[in-house]
Order: C-alpha cells, then structure tokens, then sequence
C-alpha cells in the first residue's frame, strides 16, 4: 500500500516537473520573441526599446538552458517573480486569492455529493420509473447549461427579481461571517448544478452495474435484507468509480471557476488569472498556472490514493 | 495413416523455446523473471497431430503462439522447414504464414463482427492470391462446404451463427490460405459437448484429407486421446512427458501425468473412491517456482533429491520419455 | 423502423435544423447582424424583430443565428480536427504499443495535466483571442480526449482473437488497423464526438463571455450572454434567448451521445431497475399444504418458467419435475440452453427480475417439518430461507464473492444467531478449515482477489454451508477449475456429504463424468424440459431417451473411432418446435413425435422418460 502510495506520488511529482517545463516550453519554442508577443496588441508593432527592456527584465538574454533553471529554482524555492503591472510578488497574490477559490469548489462538491449520491442511488433502483426520468431530465439540463448562464439568470431571479441574495462581491469570513456565507450561496450553487448532475448521472449507472453482479446475487442467497445489501454490497462498491469521477471533476474546477468568479465578483484565483491574461503579465499567468496545475496534479494524486484505500484490488494489481 | 514414413526434417521443429514475461516490482524495484515456458523442444511431421496438455498457467497457449510465429521466443529456436522464424523480415514472414494457420479458443471473439463471413474468409485468398480474384466467390464456397456449412453463409454475419458454427468458420478461414501446418488452442473447450463431437469429427477428417501437421492445445484429456497421434503433458511451462497417445494415457510414466488422468472424471469410475487420491495444492506461481523439479511440491513420490536438479528426459521407449528421476524405474 | 433509427430520429432532426439554419444563415432573410438602430434599443418583439433588438438596437434573431454559426463551426470543426488527429495517436500507440505508445498516447496526455479552460486560456494568451486561437487551443485540448478512448478501444479490439487471426494470416500491420480495427473502434469515438461537441461549445462560450473567444462584432453566445448581464434588469429577455440557444443547442449533442451510447452498447436497455429492491405488497397468506410424515426433501411437479413481457409470455422451462431426498445428490445435466440454471435460481428466489415462476409446485419440507411451495413464496418469504434451509454454490467464485470485503467479513454476514464477535471469528475460521481452506486465521483477512480459483470455490462452498442447510445447490461449481482443483473440490462436496447425511444436494454440471462420479441421481433437460430421469448407473447404463444416448455417445471416451455428433443446435426459446423438443436433430423421430409433447413414460419404477419410442432406444 505504501508502495503504492510512494509510487504514484513520483509519477505526480514527474508530472508537476513536466507541466513547469512544458509552460517555459511554451512561451520559448513557440517562433518569435516572447517579449514582442506580450507587449503587442493586434496588429500594432512594439515599441523596441519596451521590448529590450522587458527582455533585460524576463532575462530572456541569457542562454535557454540558463533561464530553464532560474524558472525550475524559483518554482522550487516558492519565487514565482513579481507581476509586471504593479510589480507585487505573484506567490503572494496567489496565496490571498486561493483559498477563497478552494472555498467555493470545497462548498459545491459537498453540495452536489450530497444531493447526487442519494438520487442517483434511488433513480438505479427505479431505473425506467418515472422519478428516474425525471431526474435523467434534470441532469442533462444542468449538464448543458453552461456555469455562467446558470450564474447569470440565479443573479437576475434571486438577486434581482427577489432580491434574497447580495448579486455578488466577496467579505471575508472573519470581517461579516453570515455576509460572507450569503455571498458563497449563488457560487456554489451554480458550479454544484452541473457537478450534480455529473454525480447523479455517475451513482446512477454504476449502481445499476452493481446490481447485476453476481456477488450482490451472493449477498441475496445468504438471506440479507435489503437494507444491508444496498449498503455493503451496492453503494458501497458503486463508490469507488463516483469518488474518482468527482476528484476528477473537482481538479477540472480548480481552473474552471473562472467564469464563476468572474460572474459573481468573487476575488479568487481564477478570476486573477482572467485579469492577467487580459493585460498579458506573463509572471502572473505562468505563477497562477503552475499553482493549479500543482493542485490538479496532487488532486488525481489523492483521488489515485482514496480508490486504492477503497479497492483492494488496485494496489495489487499496480505493484 | 499413423504408420507414415517421416521424412528427414520435421515441418515444424521447436529447439528449446523459452519465454519470459519479466515482471517489474514497483517503479524501482528489479525486473523479475517470469518464465512461461522454459526449454520446450518440439517438432511435428506432416500428418501427426501433437497434443499439448496440461492445466492453466502451465504455458501451453505461449507455446503455441511461439510456434506459429505470434509471439518471439525469448530463447530458443523455432523453425518452420529448418527456417528460423526470429530470423524472417515482415514481408517474408507474411508471406511464410500463408503456410501456417491458427484456430481459437473463443468462438466468439475469433470473428469479426461487422464483417460478413465471405469477406473474412476471403481475406487470406486475396493477402496471399491463392486463387484469381474472381474465382474467390466459389472459393469461398468450397471452403465452407468442406467444413460442412451452406455456401449461402458467405453473406452473413458471425451473429447470425451458433458457437459451433462459428467455430467451423473458423476453421475454413485457416484452411483458406491451404496451409501445412494448424495451431488449434482449445478449439473445441468453449463448445457444448453434443457440439464438440461435430468440430473434433471435422477435425479429425481435415487431417486425413489434407495431410496437415496439427498442434492441438487442451484442457481435456479425452478429447486430446481422441484425436491426437503424439501427446506432451506440460507443467509450470515444461514438458513433463512426451510420447505416443496410447503410452502416455495407457502407462503414464511422469506422477503428475498419472495424477491429471485420475483426476479427470470419466463416465465410467473405476470406483467411488477414486477421488481420495486427489492430488494436494495447486500450481506454483511461475514467478518463484520450486527448484529441481517443478511438481515436486505436489508430487506423491517426491524424495529430497527431487530439489536438487531439474530431472532429465528418460527415454522409456522410442519417442516415449519422462523428466523424472523415477520414471522408467 | 428499427430500434437504432428510433433513437437517434430525435436528436438527429434536432442537429439537423440547427445546422440547416446556420448554414443557409446567409440567404435567409435575415436583418444585417451589424446594423444598429440606437433609438429602438432593448425594443421588444415585434414582427421585424421577432425577438426584439439589442442594446445597439441589432436584430437578435440574426445575431443569435449568426452566433450559433460562429460557435458550431469552432466546436464541430476543433472537434473533427481533434478526433482525426487523436484517433491517429490512440491507434498507433494501441497497435504498435511500447515506444510507439510511449511518444503518441503518453505524450498526448501531459496536456491532461492542465485543466482544460486554463489550457485554453494559456494559448489565447499566447496566441491573442480570435477565432483561430481558439480553434488550436480546443484541437489542443481535447486531442488526448480521444487518444485515450480510441486507444482503451484499440487495446481491446487487438486482444480479441480475430486480430490475431489476421496477424497469422500473413495481413500487412496498416491493412489490419484500416480494415479490422478502426471499424470496432468507431462506435466510442463517434459517443466522445458528440460528447466532445457539447463539450467544446461550453468552452468556447465561455471565454467568449470573458471576452477571450470570438473577437466582437462578430456575433456569438458567449459575447450576447456578457453583453446582455449588464441590461438584465432592463432587458431580461436579451439574457434568455442567447442563454437558451446555448444551453438547448449542447442539451441536443449531450442527447445524441446519450442515445448513442444506449444504441452501440444495448446492455443498457434491458436495465429495468431492481425489483427485488422495491417492497411489493405482500402476499396473502400461503394455502396450508397437508404434511405427510415422511416424504421428499423437494418435489417440483410440473414447474414452468417464463418470461413476462408486456407481448406475450414465453415459457423457457416447462415440464420441470425434479424430486430430492435428504441425503440425495441429484445431478441437472443439460448443454447450454437446457433450463438447468434458471431451475436452481428458481428455487432460491432469484429469478433475473423479467423472470419468474408461471406453473407448477416446488413443496420443500423445512427443518421444522412444514412444506412450503417455493414457487408461492415472494422476496421476503424467500429471505426466511435462503442461506438457512437453501443455499447455493455459484459458478464463477471469483465473481460471486464481492472484492472489496474480506473472505472472513463476507462469511461472517452470512451467519444466522451469531454470538459476540469472538464466537464469530471462532465459527468463520472453523468453516474456512472445514473446507480445507489452509491457514484460515490469516485467511479469513484475505480478499478474493488474493485467493487461488481453487480457494475462492472453497470459501464460497463455505459460504453456502455457513448454517448447516438441508438443501444445498451446486450450479456448475467446478466448470472453471483445472482437473486437479476439480477433483479437489469434488473431493470437498463428497466429505460434505458425508459430514452431514442428511443433507440435500442439487448438482447442476453439464459434464457427465463429474456426473457419474458424484451424483445418486441424474435429471437430464433438453431445451428447458427434462427428458429424462432416473438413478444414474442405470441411466448411463441403458438410456431411455435418444438425446440422453446421444449425448453419452457424444463423450470421447472409449474405442469408437469417431463421435457420435448430434446434428444440428438447440433451437432458441422463441421458436420451439412443436410436439418433442428434440425431434428435429432426433435420429428416432417419427412424424407422431412432432404432434403433441410426449408423455412421462416409466421404463421402470425409477425412472422417467419423454420419448415415445423409448424401448427402442439403445
């Protein structure tokens, strides 16, 4: 088990050294000077001596391997550079802000899991009912009703219409604490929908696999009642596949709430990134992406842990 | 036919065949040997049909895909008419295999299911133009009366067939090409026994007519003592004993040979209490096998000095030999 | 029509339109998307504009066609780019694997390591928005997407034996992928196409809505989403029309590929939820059955089961009549088809939903004396006795033991009147030692997956002797097992039988050697009818009935130089003959055969047979 642990995490640690390579990569291998990328607009040519200066200042005067290992230490050290449009430290910006994104994705997952497990569980058991249509409706709604579409008509019917809700903006917890859980509502929501119907969708089918196999058979020729046979024998193998799901779906938010903070003003990270793409601050944008790539990297990380804790099958069969 | 003259070089000749599926432990532990088969040496006439016997995991489905050239040995030799295999590029190998031809176990999976049986069976008539292109329709009729179905199934498709059929299907489709030589890997083992009885009956003519060299892979005893001329027993991916069908099922010489025929049951019991000398354990896992002898673990007769080497073959009579220390004795 | 064109007729249509509207956009008569009438701004719907204008005064009708086009041609064109350049990598890295695989599937999916909107955000930043960055960026993105799926799919089309058989037919490598694999590789890909779609036009709105996508004027969803959030209040419905546009036009792909994946992979369709699950009002009371002193442990008389769809019923065994003695082992032999499974199931209450009993009597007598009609009985009046009076052996242990709870655990759920948790332990490793399960303290903490094929029979035959049951079912309980595991366990059912003799055992094989070895009595079916009955020496001896002779020749044992093949196949529930069963592949049968079913005839006392010409059965 441990074997297995050790194992995984030098494949994420693999990853995480590539994605830090791969995004140095990109903005160095692609033809053309980076510098004059950034600082041009459309079809409008830069001003040179702008360019020379940010080159002197991205060091992209020095050799490539040179600049491959200044980005490799300062990843390694927390030194994420500073932001060219106020020259603030990027690492800083970025610890403010992620917590406040974790929170919203921390909150909708809850949500969705706790609301999607039961009715998918129930929707198995009734496959081909009525509830079970109706719930296989409501998904595929929520499944393709893009984030900001649902965020922006919650905004015009609850914050608007009825006027139940602030529309958006962030306190902190410990300035207002029931402002700052009003805020988190209408973001959490709108990102729990469609992961919702995700886990719904996902309980649903594996439970029906479940179902069908022969050790839930097993579980009815020993004369268990139906309680304990859903429990042991159903949900509690029908988890394993909705847990990886949901960890994957959570590491895709962790650059997705995007346009959730851009919807609802919340000053996460994600939001910080639109910005930065918007003005071109190449630190800020390399900073933010590594963070999340880091997070989505360690996210598949743990969800590889939780199966093998779940399926004592995996670490078996990988070692 | 048993008492054909042999010719000088076997069609097929297998010179200790080994392979190994290294197994790595963790992402830095040391590659681990797994050998599946190890030091099999073979050779099959025009006309003999060998059985390979022995339980899972004793190797005989490697085997048989290294002697039709599917998988590479890890060591060893295998030669079609004393030509190397290994030693073949693609397009001369592609070519040879028109020669050599496969029946499998799943009569299921062994068609395509989206293409009609014609065209499957035709495949091997265009890849090696054994006969003009508009000839291939009454060729494809031939074949499928020879393994006793109506030309009209040409235009279907593998659903519309039974296991059985399929099977022989299957069948034509290797006879497409006129081959001299059949890999058979548990033809008959997915198959109803009233079923069976057709495949192995047809198995059995093609012999006779086409004069084919046939290595026939089984789990079961009695079908194997039907049909085959020669028999090799294997166990943990050796062959324990190798020899004419009569000897081997008559008088088996190794202990594991004598322990798989009791153990198989039989319509006719010797009496009821046969099944008191079951053997005890099971296989080895290949990974870690034990030394010397690999049965010695279950053997009934083991002796300590059973651990020391991996027994020679004892020549018991001509074509006729054991890898054990007692046989013979 | 059929099944496949009812599904997709749908969503197909659906797509259809849309597309018919966006790509005749330029000649219909649509109002000029650009053209601004600032003094009707936020007008209503009105005839011009059917539905009203924007906050320029631009026709939102011809806006939002024009925008749909936008947005279907990035997201259909991103995701055929990305499926003929994925499908290229999953294909090559399936068929060659190793380094191949390592440099197309592997490389592929570092891009996996970013979330996708960020992927996509880090090439507009790069690249600058537009049309054109946005296409790399999504071709990008999901091009691993289905490398992945096309490469699972390729592994395991490969492994199937018709690919094999190409490879030995001397095939060139190209020609097998061409011609044998990518066709079986199809049916995901087309599923991730639409899904793929769908998914991309939700990417591509959104950074238009952030104003990182589609560059304005031209016109998209995205971009009227964002436009019409700051005049919500004035205008709610310019938020409602691009809104609905988008989230019906990626509701219609998820559709399609929903419909897809229930047409490619039927299995989905026969799941009709769990009965047995749903408390079913409960039965009246059951009629009293006279109890006689001494009689059959079990006596099925004349039991049918059938399947109950809405059409009409179709009986897939009939004429069941099988009796067990305490103490007896009755042996059910028939070939695939022939009912001898879905006879035990029925006994124990576990009939696949569809299923159930149609006629007939199964009278079992309990440890209590009384007799039950097992064919009465419903869900909670099974529970009463399955594992305590009749338990079952099932075929494939390595499937009927649930991988994710211990050996010990699953035993110990099995017990009735359990003391405290040692006394279970105590009883768990007593059972596992019973069936000669090595080491059973270390091994009742053991999962399935750790145990040999042998040892899970073994812990399964615990399983089922778990609280000492008079009648114990065996379906085919060593079909999978090696010769020497067989006799092991075959070894295990006799010193089972002889450790509790009063003891009923229904051995459900298809084999009749393990027939001969181990039963007292042999039931054979033939087509979802028994045939034939009768003690089994006798019956091997000198069978009464043409299939049963036949199938004993059929066995390659003994001198005879060739089989006896019986012609011909079991014919399919639907379309049974009239009259014997076994009449068509039948060498005795006469045209009086083919008229009416044939009777129980009693060549003995013992014995029972269906044939009308059973004297001359040799």
């Amino acid at each position: 088990m441990l074997r297995y642990i050790a194992y995984r995490s030098l494949v994420a640690l693999f990853l995480v050294w590539l994605v830090v390579s791969l995004v140095f990569l990109l903005l160095h291998l692609i033809p053309g000077d980076p510098a004059e990328l950034l600082l041009s607009q459309g079809s409008l040519a830069a001003d040179p001596a702008a360019v020379a200066a940010l080159r002197e200042r991205m060091g992209l005067n020095d050799p490539l391997w040179r600049q491959y290992l200044d980005h490799l230490g300062g990843v390694l050290t927390g030194d994420l550079g500073t932001s060219f449009r106020d020259g603030a430290p990027v690492a800083e910006q970025i610890a403010l802000r992620l917590p406040r994104t974790l929170e919203v994705i921390g909150a909708a997952t809850l949500l969705a899991a706790l609301l999607g497990v039961p009715l998918g569980t129930y929707a198995a058991v009734r496959a081909g009912g009525k509830a079970d249509g109706l719930l296989s409706l409501l998904s595929s709604i929520a499944l393709s009703t893009p984030v900001f579409v649902v965020g922006s008509v919650a905004i015009l019917i609850f914050a608007q219409k009825l006027q139940w809700l602030p529309a958006g903006g962030f306190v902190s917890f410990s300035e207002d604490p029931v402002q700052h859980l009003k805020l988190l509502i209408l973001p959490a929501s709108a990102v729990a929908i469609s992961l919702w119907a995700v886990i719904t969708r996902m309980t649903r089918a594996t439970v029906i696999e479940v179902l069908e196999r022969d050790y839930v058979r097993t579980a009815r020729a020993k004369g268990l009642s139906r309680a304990p046979i859903l429990r042991r024998h159903v949900v509690r193998n029908a988890m394993i596949p909705v847990l990886t799901i949901t960890g994957l779906e959570m590491g895709t938010l962790i650059g997705g709430t995007v346009l959730v903070e851009f919807v609802f003003n919340w000053p996460g990270l994600s939001g910080y990134l639109v910005s930065a793409v918007d003005a071109r601050d190449y630190p800020e944008v390399v900073g933010i992406v590594i963070v999340i790539s880091m997070l989505f990297v360690f996210l598949n990380l743990a969800v590889d842990v939780v199966n093998a804790l779940l399926d004592p099958r995996i670490s078996l069969v990988k070692s | 036919m048993l008492d054909m003259p042999s010719t000088d070089t076997p069609l097929v000749q297998a010179r200790g065949l080994g392979r190994n599926f290294p197994q790595r432990q963790g992402l830095l532990g040391r590659a681990r040997d797994v050998w599946a088969v190890r030091d099999v040496s073979l050779s099959i006439a025009r006309g003999e049909t060998v059985g390979v016997v022995g339980e899972s995991g004793c190797g005989k489905s490697t085997l048989g895909r290294m002697m039709l050239g599917l998988d590479t040995p890890t060591r060893g030799q295998m030669l079609f008419e004393g030509r190397d295999l290994a030693s073949l590029a693609g397009a001369e190998k592609r070519r040879l295999s028109r020669r050599m031809q496969m029946v499998f176990q799943d009569p299921f999976g062994s068609l395509d299911p989206r293409r009609t049986i014609g065209a499957q069976i035709g495949d091997g008539l265009r890849i090696h133009q054994i006969v003009p292109r508009h000839d291939i329709r009454a060729e494809v009729a031939r074949l499928l009366d020879q393994v006793g179905l109506p030309s009209a199934a040409a235009e279907r498709r593998p659903h519309e067939f039974s296991g059985g059929q399929r099977q022989r299907i299957a069948v034509a489709r290797a006879l497409s090409t006129r081959p001299d030589y059949i890999v058979a890997d548990e033809p008959v083992s997915a198959l109803d026994v009233s079923i069976q009885a057709q495949v192995v009956n047809l198995l059995m003519d093609l012999r006779r007519d086409l004069d084919l060299a046939m290595l026939f892979i089984s789990h079961d005893l009695h079908v194997v003592r039907h049909l085959c001329t020669r028999i090799v027993v294997m166990y943990l991916g050796r062959i324990v004993e190798e020899g004419p069908a009569d000897k081997v099922f008559g008088a088996p010489a190794h202990p594991y040979t004598r322990a798989l025929l009791s153990a198989t049951p039989s319509l006719h019991p010797r009496d009821k209490d046969s099944l008191h000398g079951v053997l005890p354990g099971e296989l080895p896992s290949p990974a870690n096998p034990p030394s010397g002898c690999p049965f010695r673990t279950r053997c009934p007769v083991a002796e300590p000095q059973c651990a020391a080497a991996v027994p020679d073959f004892r020549t018991l009579a001509p074509g006729w030999k054991a890898a054990c220390i007692k046989a013979g004795a | 029509m059929t099944r496949t064109t009812r599904k997709l007729l749908l969503p197909g249509t659906l797509i259809g339109l849309i597309l018919a509207v966006i790509v005749l956009a330029p000649v219909l008569p649509l109002h000029d998307v650009r053209a601004m009438d600032v003094p009707n701004r936020f007008a209503g719907p009105s005839a011009a504009h059917w539905l009203g204008q924007d906050e320029f005064g631009r026709d939102v009708l011809a806006r939002l066609i024009w925008g749909g086009r936008a947005s279907l041609f990035i997201a259909v064109g991103s995701a055929l780019s990305a499926a003929v350049l994925g499908t290229l990598l999953g294909l090559l890295g399936g068929y060659f694997r190793g380094v191949v695989e390592a440099l197309t599937v592997r490389a592929s999916e570092v891009i996996l390591c970013l979330p996708p909107l960020l992927l996509a955000l880090l090439v507009v930043t790069i690249l600058g928005a537009g049309t054109g960055p946005l296409m790399v960026a999504l071709t990008l993105l999901y091009t691993p997407n289905y490398a992945r799926v096309v490469y699972a799919a390729t592994l395991q089309v490969r492994a199937l034996d018709f690919v094999t058989a190409q490879m030995a037919m001397g095939a060139h490598p190209l020609a097998i992928l061409w011609r044998t694999i990518l066709p079986n590789v199809m049916p995901p890909l087309l599923v991730q196409m639409s899904l793929v779609v769908a998914s991309a036009m939700m990417i591509e709105s959104g950074l238009s809505f952030l104003g990182l996508g589609v560059v304005p004027p031209t016109p998209s969803w995205g971009l009227m989403i964002r436009a019409a959030r700051g005049a919500m209040e004035v205008s709610p419905l310019l938020l409602l029309w691009p809104s609905l546009a988008l989230a019906g036009t990626i509701l219609i792909f998820n559709l399609l590929c929903d419909r897809l994946q229930a047409v490619l992979d039927p299995r989905n369709v026969t799941a009709g939820g769990a009965l047995w699950l749903r408390k079913g009002p409960r039965r009246a009371a059951l009629p009293a059955v006279p109890a006689a002193t001494d009689g059959p442990l079990l006596a099925i008389t004349d039991m049918a089961i059938s399947v109950n769809t809405s059409e009409r019923s179709l009986e897939l065994v009939r004429r069941a009549d099988v009796s067990v003695h305490s103490g007896e082992t009755v042996a059910l032999v028939g070939e695939s088809g022939s009912g001898k499974t879905l006879t035990s199931l029925a006994l124990m209450g576990l009939l696949p939903d569809q299923l159930g009993i149609s006629r007939g009597q199964a009278l079992f007598r309990g440890r209590d004396g009384r007799v039950t009609d097992l064919a009465q009985l419903d869900e909670d009046g099974f529970r009463r006795f399955r594992g305590a009076e009749i338990s079952m052996v099932f075929q494939d242990a390595a499937a009927a033991l649930n991988p994710v709870h211990r050996i010990g655990d699953q035993l110990a759920e099995a017990l009735r009147d359990t003391g405290d948790a040692q006394e279970i332990s105590r009883r768990v490793v007593d059972l596992l030692r019973h069936v000669g399960i090595p080491d059973p303290e270390r091994r009742q903490r053991a999962y399935p997956h750790e145990l040999s094929g042998g040892q899970r029979q073994r812990a399964m035959i615990a399983l089922a002797v778990a609280n000492a049951p008079r009648l114990l079912i065996a379906d085919e309980p060593t079909t999978a097992l090696d010769p020497t595991i067989q006799a092991q366990i075959l070894h295990l059912f006799q010193k089972l039988k002889s450790d509790t003799p009063d003891m009923g055992l229904i051995f459900v094989t298809h084999d009749l050697a393990v027939v001969a070895e181990i039963a007292d009595r042999v039931v054979v079916m033939y087509a979802g009818e028994v045939v034939e009955s009768g003690p089994v020496a006798q019956v091997f001896a000198r069978p009464r009935h043409p299939y049963t002779a036949a199938l004993i020749a059929s066995v390659p044992e003994g001198a005879a130089d060739r089989l006896v093949a019986i012609p011909g196949t079991v014919p399919p529930p639907n379309a049974m003959p009239p009259g014997c069963r076994f009449a068509p592949r039948c060498a005795h049968a006469l045209p009086a055969c083919s008229a009416a079913p044939p009777g129980a005839e009693r060549p003995d006392p013992a014995r029972i047979t269906r044939c009308i010409r059973w004297k001359e059965v040799t």
